[in-house]
C-alpha cells in the first residue's frame, strides 16, 4: 500500500522521469556519473543538485578518477571492459567518441533523440556536434568546449611596445626583445606541454595546421611526411636554440606552465582554458590583471589553427537505467547548464548564443576573444584506436624535443606506425 | 582419538600420504586458478587477434609474434632497455649491498638504527621509491641538482636528456634493492665464524687479504643467490621507470614490462599483449631454469 | 689508544652511513610533507622547512579519498595474508613431516612460482577478471597476492617447523590426538613466530604491490595506496606537498610494523631467500 503511494507520489512530482522509468525503478533511481579530477567536480555538483531537486526521484551520485585524459580513459578500461553496471554516465575527452562507438561502449543516443534529433545537434558549435557524430551515430553530447589559447603578459608586451603575435616569426621575434629587455634569468619568451602526455600531440598538430599542413594524406591515410610537418619540427627547434622555450622542454606537462606563468617566469603560454582562472584568482598569482588570451599564431601567410579540447557526456552501454542517463544527459548538455559551468567554472560553453550572454561575460571578459579561437579549432586525429595515433606522435615529439630523434627519423617512425593503426 | 589405536604402520604411511596431498591441495587449487589456468589463456590469445576496441576475435597463427620479432622496433628497443638495466643494477645493487652489509657488520652497541635502515628501502613500496627519486632528479627542484650547483656546476637536465635519464633510473633501481642484496649478505657474513679472522690475523694477514681470502670465498653462495634472484626480478622491472619517467624522453627507458602494460590495457590489444607476455614468459623460464639448477647443485653440496 | 678511538669512529661512521641511505629518502619526504606549494618552488631549495605546516595532512584526509585508500590496502593486504598463511603453513607441514613423494617436485613448483614474472601474469589476470566482472573488486587482487607470496611464506614457515622436535608432535598423537590436531594444538603454537614471520611479509608484499594493483583495480573505490597515490599526479596536477603527505601516511603504518617487528623481518628475509 504505501510502496504504491510512494510510487504515486514520485511518479506525480518527477514526470518525466516517471514517464521514462519502468514502475520497479520510479521510486528512486540512482545515477552515478564519472568526472575527472580535473573537470570541477565541486561545479558538477551544484549542477547536478539542482537537478535533483527538479527531479526528485532521481539521486546522481559523483564518481571521481584521473587527473588526466590518460588516466580517465585507463580508469574507464576497467569499468568498461568488465561490462561493469557500477557508471551509467561518464564524461569523456573529446577525442574519444570515435573508440566508444567502435567498442560499443557508450550507448547510441539517436533512438532515444528520436525525431528531435537534428534540431538538438544543430545547436551546438560545428565542431562539437561533428566530434560526436561516429558513423552517423550519436555518440556523446557535448558538455563544455576548451580550447589552446596563446597567453601572454599584458604589461611586458605593453612596457615594450609590442603586440601580440600573429605569427610564429613574430612570437620569436618578439620574446627575444622582451627577454634581452628583462635581463632576467627566470625568465622564458614561451613555453608548451612537451612530455609524453595527450597535450604535446597538439604541439606537434598546432604548428604543422598553421604551416598549412594536414594530417591525412590523400587517401584518407595518415602522412606527416610534408614540408609542413618539417617545418613545425624546425620551429621547436628555433625557439630553443634562441632560449626562448625551456630548456627542459621535453620534461613539460600542462599544468607545469601555468605554474611557470603564475610565478611570471613566461610572456607567452600555449595553454588550456582552464588556466585563466588560476591566473586571476590563485592567491600565489603574480599575473593577476596582467594577462591575456589571442588565438595561437600561424606561419606568416598561412591561417592559424589551433587544438580543440572539451569534454563530452556519453551514456554507458552497461547502465541499468539508460532511459534516465539520457535524462540527465540532455540536461547537462543544455545552455542553461552551459551557462552555469561558465559563471561557476569558466568553462567554455558548446553554444554560440551562450558566449554572448551578459552574465557570462562579467564574470568572464575574455570570452569574447575566445570564442574566435573555439570556432576555427580544429580536432585531432579521429580514430578508434586514438590512444596508440596519439602514442606514436607524443612519444616521437618527446624525443624529439628532448633532442634524441632528428626530424627526419620522428616523420619516418610517425608515418610507419600510423599506417600500421590506420591499416 | 578413536581411531588412533587402530594405526599400523602401512596404514600410518598411507594416511600420512593422503593426509599430504590434502594439505597440499589448497595450495594447489590456488595455483592451477591463479597461475595455471591463466598461462593456458595467454599462450591461447597469444595466435589471435584480439582488440577489445574492436569487434572480433581471429586466428592468426605467429602474426603477432613475427611482429614482435621482426618489424616491432619499440618491442626490441624495450628488450635492449631491460637487459641493459639489468646489466647495469644487479652488479650495481651487488656492489652497494656488498658495501652496506661490511658497514652493517660491526658491533653496534645500538642495533636499530642500522637495521631499520636497511629494511626501509626494502619495505618501501617500489613505485614510492619511483616517485621520490623522480623529484630528487628534478631539474629546478630537485636535490640532485641542488648539489651539483652547490658544488658550482651547470644543472643536468636528468630526466629529458636519454642517457640521464636512464642512468637516474638505474641510481634508484640500485638504491631500492641493494638493501635486500645487503640484508643476505649480511646474514652470510654472520656466519662466517669469527675464529677464522682470528687465526688470519695471527697469520699476519692485512684486513684486504682478510677481505680476499675469507670473506668472498665464505660469502660466495650468499652471493651467489643474491644475484640470480636479483636478476629474475630486474628482467620485470617496472614500477620505477614507470614513476620516474613513463619510459621517457621518447621511449629511452621503457621496458619489457612496460611495453606489455602499455599494449594491454592503454592500447586494449590483448592478442598482441599475450604475445609479448608470452615472449617474457619464455625468458624467464630460462633464467628460473638456471636458478633452479644452481639450487639443486647447491643443496646437493651441502 | 688512539687506534681505539680511530676504530670507535669508523664503527659510527658506518652507521651512520648506512642509517642515511636508508632514511633519507624518507625523511625528505615528511620535510617536504610540511612545506607550503609556494616554498616548495623556492629556487635554491629548502632542506627543512622554514614555516612548517600540517595543511597538506589535512587536505590529504579531507580532499583527497586517502582513507578509502588505506582501507582498502588493509583489507586486500589482510585477506590475503590470512588467505596465504592458511594455504601455506599447511604446504609446509606436508613438505616437512609428511612423507610424500615427489616432495622435491613441490618444491621445485613453488620455486619457479616465486620466479614468475608477473607481468606475463597481469595479461590473462586482466582477462579473466574482466570476464568474470572482477575487475575493481577486492577478490581480484586478494587471490592473486596470495598466491605470489605463498613460495616464500611456505619457505619460511618450513624452515620453522623444520626447528620443531618431532616428538612432541608424536606425543600428542599418542595422546589421542590426529595429525591435523597435533598440528593445530602442538606445531601451530611452537611455530607462531614462524607463521608471524611469514605473514608480516605477506602482508608487506601486498601492501607494496603496484602492477597488478594498477591494472586491475584502478577504480577510485577500490584503489590500494600505491595506485591511489601515483595517480594522484598528472597533467594538469602536481601537488608534491600533499603526495608527500599522502606518501608518509602510506608508510608509517609498514614502518611501525618492520620497526617493532625487525629481527624477525630480517630472518625471515633471509630464511626465505638465502635458503630458498
Amino acid at each position: 500500500m504505501s510502496t504504491y503511494r510512494a510510487l504515486f507520489a514520485s511518479a506525480a512530482l518527477a514526470l518525466p522521469l516517471a514517464l521514462a522509468a519502468s514502475p520497479a525503478d520510479a521510486q528512486q533511481t540512482t545515477l552515478r556519473i564519472f568526472v575527472g579530477g580535473q573537470q570541477r567536480p565541486d561545479v558538477m555538483r551544484q549542477i547536478l543538485d539542482v537537478y535533483q531537486q527538479r527531479n526528485p526521484g532521481t539521486r546522481v551520485e559523483i564518481e571521481i578518477g584521473g587527473a588526466t585524459s590518460d588516466q580517465q580513459q585507463q580508469y574507464l578500461n576497467t569499468v568498461l571492459t568488465s561490462r561493469d553496471a557500477a557508471i551509467d554516465v561518464m564524461l569523456i575527452d573529446v577525442i574519444r567518441p570515435a573508440q566508444f562507438a567502435a567498442a560499443g561502449w557508450a550507448e547510441p543516443l539517436d533512438a532515444y533523440l528520436g525525431a528531435e534529433k537534428d534540431a538538438i545537434m544543430a545547436r551546438y558549435l560545428p565542431a562539437y556536434r561533428e566530434a560526436n557524430i561516429v558513423g552517423g551515430k550519436v555518440i556523446a553530447l557535448p558538455y563544455f568546449a576548451d580550447a589552446q589559447f596563446l597567453y601572454y603578459r599584458t604589461d611586458l608586451l605593453e612596457k615594450y611596445k609590442l603586440q601580440p603575435p600573429k605569427t610564429w616569426e613574430e612570437l620569436a621575434s618578439t620574446a627575444r626583445t622582451v627577454m634581452q629587455g628583462e635581463n632576467n634569468p627566470n625568465l622564458r619568451g614561451f613555453a608548451t606541454a612537451g612530455a609524453p602526455i595527450e597535450g604535446t600531440v597538439c604541439t606537434f598538430l598546432v604548428p604543422m595546421w598553421g604551416a598549412g599542413g594536414q594530417f591525412l594524406g590523400a587517401q584518407g591515410k595518415p602522412d606527416v611526411n610534408s614540408a609542413q610537418a618539417r617545418r613545425a619540427l624546425q620551429l621547436w627547434t628555433d625557439l630553443k636554440a634562441a632560449n626562448v622555450t625551456p630548456p627542459n622542454l621535453a620534461e613539460v606537462v600542462t599544468d607545469r606552465i601555468r605554474v611557470d606563468f603564475q610565478a611570471g617566469n613566461l610572456l607567452y603560454a600555449m595553454q588550456w582554458g582552464y588556466a585563466w582562472n588560476r591566473f586571476q584568482n590563485d592567491a600565489d598569482s603574480t599575473v593577476k590583471g596582467k594577462t591575456n588570451v589571442v588565438p595561437l599564431p600561424g606561419f606568416a601567410g598561412n591561417q592559424p589553427a589551433t587544438c580543440i579540447g572539451g569534454w563530452q557526456i556519453a551514456v554507458s552501454a552497461y547502465s541499468r537505467n539508460k532511459q534516465a542517463a539520457v535524462g540527465l544527459l540532455r540536461y547537462l548538455s543544455s545552455p542553461e547548464v552551459s551557462k552555469m559551468q561558465a559563471i561557476l567554472a569558466s568553462h567554455l560553453p558548446v553554444f554560440a548564443e551562450v558566449y554572448q550572454d551578459a552574465d557570462v561575460l562579467k564574470v568572464n571578459p575574455w570570452f569574447q576573444f575566445a570564442r574566435n579561437v573555439v570556432v576555427t579549432g580544429r580536432s585531432r586525429p579521429v580514430s578508434p584506436d586514438y590512444p596508440e595515433v596519439s602514442e606514436i606522435i607524443r612519444t616521437n615529439m618527446n624525443a624529439f624535443l628532448a633532442g634524441t630523434r632528428t626530424a627526419d627519423q620522428v616523420i619516418a617512425d610517425m608515418n610507419s606506425r600510423l599506417a600500421r593503426v590506420y591499416r | 582419538m578413536a581411531t588412533a589405536k587402530r594405526y599400523r604402520l602401512s596404514k600410518l604411511e598411507r594416511d600420512e600420504r593422503r593426509l599430504g596431498y590434502a594439505l597440499l591441495a589448497p595450495a594447489a587449487l590456488l595455483l592451477l586458478a591463479v597461475v595455471v589456468y591463466p598461462i593456458a589463456e595467454l599462450l591461447a590469445n597469444s595466435f589471435y587477434s584480439f582488440r577489445l576496441t574492436r569487434p572480433g576475435y581471429r586466428f592468426i597463427g605467429l602474426e603477432n609474434y613475427a611482429f614482435a620479432l621482426f618489424e616491432d622496433d619499440r618491442f626490441l628497443h624495450s628488450v635492449l632497455n631491460t637487459v641493459i638495466f639489468i646489466v647495469v643494477t644487479v652488479p650495481g645493487a651487488l656492489f652497494v649491498g656488498l658495501g652496506l652489509a661490511l658497514l652493517a657488520n660491526q658491533p653496534f652497541r645500538v642495533k636499530w638504527p642500522v637495521r631499520l635502515g636497511l629494511l626501509l628501502p626494502w619495505a618501501l613500496p617500489l613505485v614510492f621509491a619511483g616517485l621520490i627519486f623522480r623529484w630528487f632528479f628534478d631539474f629546478r627542484q630537485g636535490f640532485v641538482n641542488w648539489l651539483i650547483e652547490l658544488a658550482g656546476f651547470d644543472p643536468p637536465q636528468w630526466l629529458s636528456d636519454p642517457q640521464l635519464a636512464f642512468a637516474a633510473v638505474c641510481v634508484a633501481i640500485v638504491w631500492k634493492s641493494s638493501s635486500f642484496m645487503a640484508l643476505i649478505l649480511l646474514a652470510g657474513l654472520q656466519t662466517i665464524p669469527k675464529s677464522l679472522y682470528e687465526a688470519a690475523e695471527v697469520d699476519g694477514a692485512s684486513r684486504f687479504q682478510q677481505f680476499v681470502e675469507i670473506t668472498l670465498p665464505m660469502l660466495k653462495p650468499a652471493i651467489v643467490v643474491a644475484l640470480i634472484f636479483r636478476t629474475i626480478t630486474a628482467i620485470q622491472t617496472f614500477d620505477i621507470p614507470y614513476a620516474m619517467t613513463n619510459g621517457g624522453p621518447g621511449t629511452a627507458t621503457e621496458t619489457m614490462a612496460m611495453y606489455i602494460h602499455k599494449t594491454t590495457i592503454d592500447f586494449l590489444d590483448l592478442g598482441y599483449g599475450s604475445a609479448l607476455a608470452t615472449l617474457m614468459f619464455l625468458i624467464s623460464i630460462v633464467a628460473t631454469s638456471v636458478y633452479l639448477r644452481h639450487t639443486k647443485r647447491d643443496t646437493g653440496r651441502g | 689508544m688512539l687506534a681505539k678511538l680511530g676504530k670507535r669512529k669508523t664503527v659510527w661512521l658506518a652507521a651512520a652511513i648506512v642509517a642515511a641511505n636508508g632514511f633519507f629518502p624518507a625523511l625528505w619526504i615528511l620535510f617536504t610533507s610540511l612545506k607550503t606549494e609556494a616554498e616548495l618552488l623556492r629556487h635554491p631549495i629548502t632542506i627543512v622547512p622554514h614555516d612548517p605546516t600540517l595543511l597538506n595532512y589535512v587536505r590529504v584526509f579531507v580532499d583527497q579519498p586517502i582513507l578509502l585508500f588505506l582501507w582498502n590496502s588493509l583489507v586486500v593486504a589482510g585477506l590475503s595474508t590470512v588467505l596465504c598463511i592458511f594455504v601455506s603453513a599447511l604446504a609446509a607441514y606436508a613438505i616437512v613431516r609428511l612423507r610424500i613423494p615427489g616432495r622435491n617436485i613441490v618444491l621445485s613448483v613453488l620455486l619457479a612460482v616465486s620466479m614468475f614474472p608477473l607481468i606475463s601474469l597481469m595479461v590473462p589476470l586482466f582477462q579473466t577478471m574482466r570476464t568474470l566482472g572482477w575487475l575493481n573488486t577486492y577478490p581480484a587482487l586478494v587471490f592473486p597476492y596470495a598466491v605470489l607470496s605463498m613460495p616464500v611464506c611456505t619457505l619460511v614457515m618450513a624452515s620453522f617447523f623444520q626447528d620443531i622436535p618431532n616428538d612432541l608432535e608424536n606425543a600428542a598423537m599418542i595422546d589421542g590426538c590426529t595429525r591435523l590436531g597435533a598440528l593445530w594444538h602442538v606445531v601451530v603454537p611452537l611455530a607462531a613466530p614462524g607463521v608471524f614471520t611469514a605473514a608480516i611479509l605477506a602482508f608487506v608484499n601486498a601492501w607494496d604491490e603496484f602492477l597488478l594493483a594498477l591494472t586491475l583495480s584502478s577504480r577510485v573505490t577500490s584503489r590500494t595506496l600505491p595506485v591511489g597515490i601515483t595517480l594522484y599526479q598528472g597533467e594538469f596536477a602536481f601537488p608534491w606537498p600533499i603526495m608527500s603527505a599522502a606518501l608518509i601516511v602510506a608508510i608509517v603504518p609498514v614502518c611501525l610494523l618492520i620497526a617493532v617487528f625487525q629481527e624477525r623481518v630480517v630472518s625471515g628475509l633471509t630464511a626465505g631467500g638465502v635458503k630458498g
